[in-house]
């Protein structure tokens, strides 16, 4: 019943290995836990056995019993059913308990390899996937592999037993075993034929729950607005259209997978009556016992259950073996970004020079051409420009997260390539558009550049930035919990967290992507005043989006298509009338107090 | 019925029992109790089918000692064919009636849990996150699914799989069913403890795979953090923690499983029961037959002892989404609609009087007092979670206020009609919500007969149309996944003129959109300031020109009014005020003597 079919899109670094290769990387997985495996094998060998030899045992017994009914062959029945099935038990408790540790352990070892690859991507890589299937590739594709090896441990103990017990029931009696075996591949059919029924309906009942879910969804986001116009009862109607609508769907859905017991179940009842009218005719004519007659007839039951459960696990089987492909071609793939040496510099003056540097995302567009620029120790550095413009990819060669494909970048006169990355970035400090902060106290995400900080160096910093007056406006301080992503603090406390964050961490290089978003007018003051301290230190790099930022900036760099059009100041720029005068009217304009003031002509003209 | 009526209530909705979730599943079940029965009368046909088919073949072993003629063989055989087709078609119809329960099941508590979402107070739904609401309706639906089809069919399965054929060999041999019997209590006990030991590993297994998932989707989220501070490292430690947690937790439950005592006693009794059936063979009390049949009886025991891994584990899921169902189903409504209250046309005079609004974890809003007289434009500024967006939601009475009053044209807002309120005040949000319709059936959402000409016009009093027009299939066009996505300042567009289609008395703007470009802002400033006239209008608003030109700033700090008055008078006043201002390099007025710190305490 459970074929799980999802969306599996491959991924542009997805590989087709040979089974001989996958066989031999599942087989590396397992080499440390030989032993169990070993005793796995031979828990499996037993109860197949033990459980093939029941009915066998049973049957004799009845023959045996039937000729000679005394207490010593009473007494072995006995014996031996008890015997037999306790054996039975214990040995499918062996291997399940040591399976259960195998396949943790495996799996455990699985995730830890494909976490370790993740880490070592560049963000070219995070680019291109979205985080939800890296995270499912990790966590999910290795408990999908985990539960195949679970699965096939189980199938082959229920496969080792009808081999088995066919093996057996053919010495005894061919006609009566090709009778049984006749009716295999008409299940077998049966199964894969629902199989095929379910794929389509399981199609269609996914997509009406998703839209099930989305009318929900948007119910309850919009709730508030049908409660303002007064809509509830037409959005009730078009509710109960869509539930009308999933209940049929599912319905028959749900049908499909309902008559497939059953169905399977007439089968084995054409089966048994096969046995019972051929058997009794041979037993009849002495060529089998009566007791062979009644292993032929329990056999039916045990020999029809098994073949179901393989034909229906055989989908889930495939998805399995198709997710370790998965985790190991996540595995395999190589990061772009490659480091030529591991130089340490001890101190960091914070001189960046690019040198007739060439750089694109992708293939299908050059972002940066022969771009040359040096910023010098301790400048504060403007990028302006249009999106595109290739103003936030200067940052983000300087950090290192892509691979460029010609040029120089230097960092103190060495090459970029040459550095040890983990020493240069702790030197870097970073503030994204939308900061991120970990889910925890504010105090843990201030620290985060610095994990070696103490609480008053933490405090210390969050006090530099607005003067503080942000934290009182925390419930708990320092340690109020941020929330999921940051969730729980408005987009400017963010900031204000993100700005302590590098202040703590004192870095020699400052890149800052300014925030669009807008930030109620107290908050912005705040960020600023803790941005002018942050930015007074260090060499820093501005992709500015605030008219405060670009005034007060040593140098701004005019970017268009990669190309620097104008540098200069503020005043010097604007007054030129060229590029930078045009980016200043349509971006920055309106913040500042001129416009203000003029919009209350506006109004008050209005009013 | 929950006591409380609620903001919207269907008129022929059943009458389901919110008592206990077992009683509420079982009232819902209940409901098509003519289905159930017959679901349970064809299980027990297709069981007693089952049973018989053991029977009618120990009734055919005899022709093999002991032929009945020449066409015995052949009718003991027929008679076996037709009993299994009866099993097989009773235990058909029986599955598919019960799985019609289950789809309606399914069907009903969702269509319950809805209509108690729509009536619920936004009080409700703003503490209830989108995420959990659509889990409760989805998977937790699934789960009630689940539990009827296979859940309670398999436990149906168990009892009759287990109570039959220890009936039929009664039949046989009153004396044999004490192996069985034994066995049954036993296993009842073995399960229960199985478990008991179970749920909470299992429990605690699934938590930690979450905790796992959503650590690494952090780490992966904030890739440019943790690479930018070099702590990928820490990252891996992290996960590597995690992730040992879940395979401790897998192990555990892999060992438990192992230990599954049932199937063990099954063993056992198979073996007693065997034994026993010998002896009475022995001593002639039971011919050739009767052991067929009672072995083939007790053999039919095993696939009840197999699923009820499965059925118990369903039923306990099952009970526990519809615990989570219920619990929203039962939450407080918190108001209603007030259909007797006071109503007319709103001239748009509000006076808030010593207003406090709390939960039970902290006030929001303490002691506001202000007045506002009709046509005024008020400012309202502070930081976020200053209690800024839940002083406008008094207004509509979104919520009630905790102590204090507000008064609309000199009546208490809890006087007035819900409806008449309501409908004369028009809230326009800063994350606007539009639903996936087109753009002009969104602008007549509150008033869907609209005609064109009325939403063309507002639009162009919105400055929406010139954008709409842009697109190809204009008023059309299609919102949302399937359709255009538009920015913040269209989608505040779109709504303004929502609200101008209404023609409210009370505006209530949250104007936190950010213009990213010059030309934008001018046309939101246009909008807006279409928007305010001749009527009552409250601003949450970051742009500084409107706060510099209304008609009365308010200041909010920590849920108290902390400054209010024209910006002359905040520029002397407000410490905070003074600040925003000196970044523009503004002339301030002569600053008072004033201690820092006050007007912002």
């Amino acid at each position: 019943m459970g074929f799980i079919m999802d969306g599996l899109d491959a991924e542009e670094y997805d590989r087709q290995y040979s089974d001989r290769e996958l066989v031999r990387r599942i087989l590396g997985y397992f080499r440390p836990e030989g032993k169990r495996m070993v005793l796995v094998a031979g828990a499996i060998l037993s109860t197949s056995l033990l459980n093939t030899g029941l009915p066998i045992f049973i049957s004799q017994s009845i023959d045996r019993v039937a000729a000679d009914p005394s207490q010593r062959n009473l007494i072995l029945a006995l014996l031996g059913t008890v015997l037999l099935g306790a054996l039975a038990w214990l040995f499918n408790a062996l291997r399940q308990w040591q399976s259960a540790t195998a396949i943790g352990n495996v799996t455990l070892r699985l995730r830890q390899d494909a976490m370790d690859a993740v880490l070592r991507r560049d963000l070219s890589f995070y680019d291109s996937y979205p985080t939800g299937k890296i995270v499912s590739r990790v966590t999910s594709d290795t408990q999908a592999f985990s539960a195949v090896v679970t699965l096939t441990t189980d199938l082959m103990s229920q496969f080792l037993l009808v081999v088995l017990l066919i093996g057996y029931l053919f010495t005894v009696s061919a006609r009566l075993t090709v009778i049984l075996l006749v009716l295999a591949p008409v299940i077998v059919a049966t199964a894969l034929g629902f199989r095929h029924i379910a794929r389509k309906t399981i199609t269609q009942s996914r997509r009406v729950q998703a839209e099930v879910s989305a009318h929900i969804q948007e119910t309850v986001s919009g709730i508030r607005i049908a409660k303002t116009f007064r809509q509830e009862r037409s959005i009730h109607e078009d509710f109960l259209e869509v539930n009308t609508r999933s209940y049929r769907i599912n319905l028959i859905s749900g049908y499909t997978f309902s008559s497939i017991f059953p169905l399977l179940g007439l089968l084995a009842g054409l089966g048994t009556t096969a046995l019972v009218y051929f058997g009794i005719i041979d037993a009849r004519e002495g060529a089998l016992s009566a007791g062979t007659w009644f292993l032929f007839i329990q056999g039916m039951q045990m020999f029809w259950f098994p073949l179901t459960s393989i034909a229906s696990f055989w989908s889930q089987f495939q998805l399995g073996l198709a997710a370790g492909e998965r985790v190991f071609a996540l595995i395999d793939d190589e990061p772009k970004v490659i480091q030529r040496d591991e130089r340490v510099l001890p101190a960091i003056a914070g001189e960046i020079s690019f040198d007739r540097v060439d750089f694109r995302y992708t293939d299908k567009e050059q972002v940066l051409q022969d771009f040359s620029l040096t910023i010098h120790p301790g400048e504060t550095l403007a990028l302006v420009g249009h999106t595109g413009s290739g103003k936030s990819s200067i940052g983000k060669l300087i950090a290192r997260f892509y691979e460029f494909q010609g040029g120089h970048i230097r960092i103190d006169g060495v090459d970029i390539r040459d550095l040890d990355l983990h020493a240069y970035r702790s030197k870097l400090g970073m503030v994204a558009q939308t900061p991120f902060l970990f889910d925890g106290s504010v105090r843990e995400n201030i620290r985060y550049g610095k994990p070696d900080a103490g609480d008053e160096a933490v405090e210390r910093s969050a006090q530099l930035v607005g003067h503080g007056d942000w934290l009182r406006s925390l419930p708990e301080g320092l340690d109020t919990a941020v929330g999921e992503r940051g969730g729980g603090l408005s987009m400017g406390q963010r900031q204000l967290v993100a700005l302590a964050r590098v202040l703590l961490q004192d870095p020699s290089i400052f890149i800052l992507d300014e925030a669009t978003a807008s930030v109620d007018p107290l908050t912005e003051t705040l960020i600023q005043e803790g941005l002018d301290l942050v930015l007074a230190q260090r060499t820093s790099i501005v992709i500015a989006h605030r008219l405060s930022t670009i005034r007060h900036a040593d140098r701004i760099i005019a970017l268009r298509q990669g190309e620097i059009i104008e540098e200069g100041d503020h005043d010097g720029l604007l007054a030129q009338g060229g590029h930078y005068a045009e980016l200043y009217n349509t971006y920055f304009r309106h913040q500042s107090l001129e416009y203000i003031e003029a919009a209350g002509q506006l109004l008050n003209g209005a009013a | 019925m929950s006591r409380n009526t609620g903001e919207f209530t269907v008129a022929d909705a059943y009458p389901y029992n919110h008592a206990g979730v077992r009683r509420w599943i079982f009232s819902h079940v209940l409901r098509y109790r003519f289905l159930f029965l017959r679901a349970v009368l064809l299980f027990l046909i297709g069981w007693s089918a089952m049973a018989w088919v053991r029977v009618l073949i120990g009734d055919a072993a005899r022709e093999i000692t002991s032929p009945s003629g020449p066409n015995g063989l052949l009718m003991a055989a027929l008679a076996v064919l037709v009993v299994s087709l009866i099993d097989s078609f009773a235990h058909l119809g029986g599955s598919l009636s019960i799985e019609t329960i289950a789809q309606k099941l399914a069907h009903d508590s969702r269509e319950e849990l809805y209509v108690s979402l729509l009536g619920k107070s936004q009080t409700f739904h703003d503490r209830q996150r989108v995420g959990d609401i659509m889990a409760r309706a989805t998977d937790d639906v699934n789960q009630l699914d689940f539990m009827v089809h296979p859940g309670i069919f398999f436990i149906i399965e168990i009892v009759l799989g287990l109570g039959l054929p220890i009936v039929y060999i009664a039949f046989i041999n009153w004396q044999l069913i004490l192996v069985p019997s034994l066995f049954v209590l036993v296993y009842i006990v073995t399960v229960r403890s199985y478990f008991r030991r179970l749920s909470p590993v299992i429990g605690a297994q699934r938590m930690s795979f979450g905790i796992m998932n959503a650590g690494l989707e952090e780490t992966i989220s904030g890739i440019e953090v943790v690479k930018g501070s070099a702590r990928e490292s820490f990252e891996r430690r992290k996960f590597t923690r995690n992730a040992k947690a879940v395979r401790d937790y897998l192990v555990q439950q892999g060992t438990i499983e192992a230990r599954y005592l049932p199937y063990l006693f099954y063993g056992l009794a198979l073996g007693l029961s065997f034994l026993h059936t010998m002896m009475l063979f022995g001593q002639g009390r039971l011919d050739f037959g009767g052991v067929v049949a009672v072995t083939g009886l007790v053999s039919a025991m095993r696939f009840p002892v197999f699923i009820s891994v499965f059925a118990f584990t369903l039923v306990q899921l099952g009970i526990a989404g519809g615990e989570r169902i219920l619990e929203l189903i039962k939450a407080s409504a918190d108001m209603d609609e007030n259909v007797g209250g006071h109503s007319g046309r709103v001239e748009g005079d509000v006076v808030f009087e010593n207003v406090s609004f709390g939960y039970e974890d902290g006030m929001v809003l303490q002691d506001i007092s202000f007045h506002v007289r009709p046509g005024e434009t008020v400012a309202i500024v502070g930081q976020t979670g200053s209690g800024k967006s839940t002083l406008t939601d008094l207004i509509n009475r979104t919520y009630d206020v905790s102590a204090g009053r507000i008064l609309i044209d000199g009546v208490d807002i809890r006087d007035w009609q819900l409806d008449s309120v309501r409908s004369q005040i028009s809230r326009i949000e800063q994350d606007v919500f539009l639903f996936s319709r087109s753009i002009a059936d969104n602008i007549a959402f509150g008033m869907p007969t609209a005609s064109r000409e009325r939403i063309e016009e507002v639009a162009r009093e919105a400055q929406a149309h010139e954008f709409i027009e842009s697109f190809a299939a204009g008023y059309e066009t299609e919102i949302g996944e399937r359709g255009v996505m538009l920015s913040g300042g269209q989608r505040q567009r779109l709504a303004l003129a929502r609200a101008f289609l209404s023609e409210p008395r009370i505006l209530i703007l949250d104007d936190s959109t950010s213009a990213i470009d010059s030309a934008t802002e001018d046309e939101i400033q246009h909008a807006i300031n279409r928007a305010r006239r001749g009527r009552t209008t409250l601003l949450i608003t970051h742009r500084l020109s409107q706060i510099r030109w209304a008609d009365h700033i308010i200041v909010l700090d920590e849920g108290r009014l902390v400054a209010g008055g024209k910006h002359e008078e905040l520029l002397r006043d407000s410490d905070l005020y003074r600040r925003i201002f000196a970044r523009y390099d503004v002339a301030l007025p002569a600053a008072e003597p004033l201690p820092q710190g006050q007007g912002e305490r």
